[in-house]
């Protein structure tokens, strides 16, 4: 039976307006309003709201702690980026094609941290660095390595380092499956032709896998991106609340810190665009630069 | 026929839906109206007597809730018609913005607790002036209510009263008394002396004597830096520094409060993993003698309650940043209570004040909460349900010679965005300072830049 025009249309109303509605309402509304609110004086508590036109943009310019904030940002992206594509693509090659017996209990035991809510990986990971109780320092003393011992999260220079690893840790699971996904989908014969024509297994992974899997590497490397430049503030605000002094404020933390500990609601929206701004920014960067023709073997 | 009746409850059902969405979003007007017909329809104040819907918001924090709902039960009974309709919690500051944001406030407020600021409500018009009315207001023991408070109200604005002090918090330095006994450990009473107290701990127990919170610098900040700033200059140099006036930055004796904290440092006698802790980690630190003293406020007992060892006997002073000689410094914290600008029954609001500053809700305040409430002539050497620290801090307060309450005073009009700025550097630079990173030259310096940029 063939399908009427209307009954096409209706279908297709039937998909998109539900999704259309809630996009509008919690995606552009809160936009918009974040972007009207960010010419505003306001302390975020009252009814009362002073038009400052780009008060809180020249503000925003010449604060010292802006370009302090973004490097942290970008500073969590790109060792996030570095740490995760690296060992998710190691761990997915290794539970595709070394045969190991366990692999299902891997899967399982690499996406544990995914389902578990990053309030409790901030807290999990700060008993981990305890200057006195934590696994890291009493395994350096255990190695003899006591020298190395220190109080991580409230050392000026390695408390920004230190949020590295539990992003690392909590994000390789879901990028693992990820790239998993797109090593079984390559058919077996173009390994097998690999071999016949002497390629051993590096070449095979650099020449056959990275570029067949390629789109699941680019959307993971821009949804690692996305993630962590809107992201990274939850962590830094359990484990560390930015500190010691600002050695890991990251933009959201310092629009927090903004917002709701200093009632400049205003000032924190104009944050907020800055954040948009600059993760698009980078996104359309990236999508440039991981640009490839499609390849088919 | 069935898909024709499926599309239509479809279609119902998105209409439900964005509605929905769209009323629970709706704001201002709508809610406004609502309560004005509320209002109309319940009388304050029929023939004299108080009635009607009472709001009342409260923090609950480490003082608990105990002493608010014994105090709303009592007022209950001896206001019948009255009802009191309370919103109280941990997070309650949060969970009643929206209300604040759309003029429709309950009618007292406790200000307490994150998210919620006087200095800010003041500035944003949202708390009522009580000059007018504090003129003949009687608490319930037939006390003028103007005079009964240990600090005296904060007139600002040309004269203007918007809160009345209810909790008369303050920092200050603990250690365990017990301990302290035990070992032969001094409790110092200047700076010279605390140092001397801290290098002889260190000698005979190898501990690091003291620890404060990196992750919440402002307790180094309230608790060591303004009664030390107060004790070098008094409330004008504390006031001044706070506000950001330059030539206050520049004084020597700033210099030299901030030289102590360096020299503290420099004797290493700062746990350096201190930058690391929260405050419940330095405090539990502290009361497994890993470290002697902390600078936290009075509800330090009653927040450690379920963790303090059976011997530990709690032991507060006043934040020994003095030279010798001189009067200890205490700068309170005070928690006030006020009438919402737009309370919607401003009678119950004014006779539940006047209920609550009484002497028995005086000493119920101390017996459960382990602080004091902001009222003169409340005696609780009698009381024994009160715990023995406080009493000893009450006598530590009303002896002058001793030390000298000084008070951090609202800041106003273009001060208040300014004091902001400074506060936040302030903060700030305690972690290197106390790190060893920086040495107070610099730590001016950085303040001093914030302060002239803020001036502009």
């Amino acid at each position: 039976m063939v399908q009427s025009k209307k009954q096409r249309y209706l279908f297709l109303a039937f998909c998109l307006v539900p999704t259309f509605v809630f996009f509008i309402l919690f995606t552009v509304y809160p936009m918009i309003n974040g972007l009207y609110l960010s010419f505003f004086n306001w302390s975020g508590t009252s009814a009362v709201k002073e038009f400052v036109g780009l008060g809180n943009y020249k503000e925003l310019i010449s604060d010292p702690m802006i370009p302090k904030t973004i490097w942290h940002d970008y500073f969590l992206v790109l060792t996030k980026l570095v740490g995760i594509m690296i060992l998710a693509t190691f761990f997915a090659v290794a539970l595709t094609q070394l045969r190991i017996k366990e692999a299902p209990i891997y899967r399982v035991v690499f996406f544990f941290p995914n389902i578990m809510s990053v309030v409790i990986i901030g807290i999990l990971w700060q008993f981990v660095f305890n200057p006195e109780i934590g696994i890291i320092n009493s395994g350096l003393t255990m190695i003899g390595l006591e020298s190395w011992t220190r109080p991580w999260l409230g050392s000026l220079e390695w408390a920004l380092p230190s949020l590295v690893l539990p992003s690392v840790w909590a994000g390789i699971g879901l990028f693992m499956l990820l790239l998993m996904g797109g090593i079984m989908n390559i058919p077996k014969s173009y390994y097998e032709a690999a071999d016949i024509d002497g390629a051993n297994s590096w070449q095979q992974f650099w020449k056959v896998t990275v570029p067949l899997i390629w789109p699941q590497i680019k959307t993971s490397i821009i949804y690692i991106v996305i993630t962590s430049l809107n992201g990274s503030f939850v962590l830094v605000q359990i484990m560390t609340r930015g500190g010691p002094s600002d050695a890991t404020e990251v933009m959201g933390s310092y629009l927090y810190t903004k917002a709701f500990s200093d009632f400049r609601f205003g000032y924190g929206a104009t944050i907020g665009v800055l954040i948009l701004i600059v993760s698009l920014i980078t996104v359309i960067l990236l999508q440039f630069l991981l640009k490839r023709e499609k390849v088919e073997y | 026929m069935f898909t024709t009746f499926l599309k239509r409850c479809y279609i119902l059902g998105l209409f439900i839906l964005v509605f929905g969405i769209i009323t629970a979003c709706s704001t201002a007007e709508d809610g406004e109206v609502s309560q004005e017909d509320k209002s109309s329809e319940s009388p304050n104040e029929e023939n004299g007597e108080v009635s009607g819907d009472f709001e009342i918001q409260y923090f609950v924090g480490g003082y608990g809730d105990t002493w608010w709902k014994e105090v709303i039960a009592d007022f209950k009974e001896t206001y019948p018609n009255v009802n009191v309709i309370e919103h109280a919690g941990p997070n309650i500051n949060d969970e009643m913005k929206t209300r604040w944001i759309s003029n429709d406030p309950p009618d007292v407020v406790y200000i307490d607790g994150d998210g919620a600021s006087e200095t800010q409500m003041i500035n944003d018009g949202q708390l009522m002036d009580l000059s007018d009315w504090l003129k003949d207001a009687e608490t319930d023991d037939g006390k003028a209510l103007y005079d009964i408070f240990i600090t005296p109200l904060e007139e600002i604005d040309g004269g203007k009263v918007y809160s009345l002090p209810l909790a008369f918090d303050t920092w200050g330095v603990w250690y365990d008394n017990a301990w302290f006994e035990q070992e032969g450990f001094k409790v110092p009473e200047d700076f010279d002396s605390w140092m001397d107290s801290m290098i002889e701990i260190k000698e005979k127990s190898g501990i690091y004597p003291f620890n404060t919170t990196g992750n919440y610098p402002q307790y180094f900040q309230r608790g060591v830096l303004y009664p030390a700033f107060a004790a070098a200059g008094g409330e004008e140099l504390l006031n001044d520094l706070l506000n950001g006036k330059v030539e206050a930055w520049e004084r020597e004796e700033t210099l030299e409060v901030l030289q102590k904290v360096q020299k503290m440092q420099e004797a290493d006698l700062v746990d350096p993993a201190f930058a690391a802790r929260s405050h419940t980690q330095s405090q539990m630190n502290f009361l497994m003698h890993d470290n002697a003293f902390i600078p936290v406020g009075f509800w330090l007992p009653t927040e450690m309650k379920n963790d303090t060892p059976e011997d530990f006997e709690y032991g507060f002073i006043p934040t020994p940043m003095n030279n010798a000689g001189e009067p200890m410094s205490l700068v309170p914290d005070l928690r006030p209570v006020a009438i919402a600008e737009e309370a919607k029954n401003p009678e119950a609001a004014k006779a539940f004040l006047e209920f609550i500053f009484t002497e028995k809700y005086g000493q119920k305040f101390a017996e459960s909460t382990g602080a004091i409430m902001d009222i003169k002539d409340v005696d609780l050497s009698e009381n024994e349900n009160v715990p023995t620290f406080l009493k000893n801090i009450n006598d530590t307060i009303n002896n002058p010679d001793k030390v000298v309450v000084h008070e951090r005073k609202t800041p106003e009009g273009d001060d208040l965005d300014i004091s902001i700025k400074i506060s936040d550097e302030v903060k700030k630079q305690i972690v290197p300072l106390l790190l060893g990173k920086i040495d107070a030259e610099e730590y001016i310096e950085k303040i001093i830049a914030v302060a002239e940029k803020a001036q502009k």
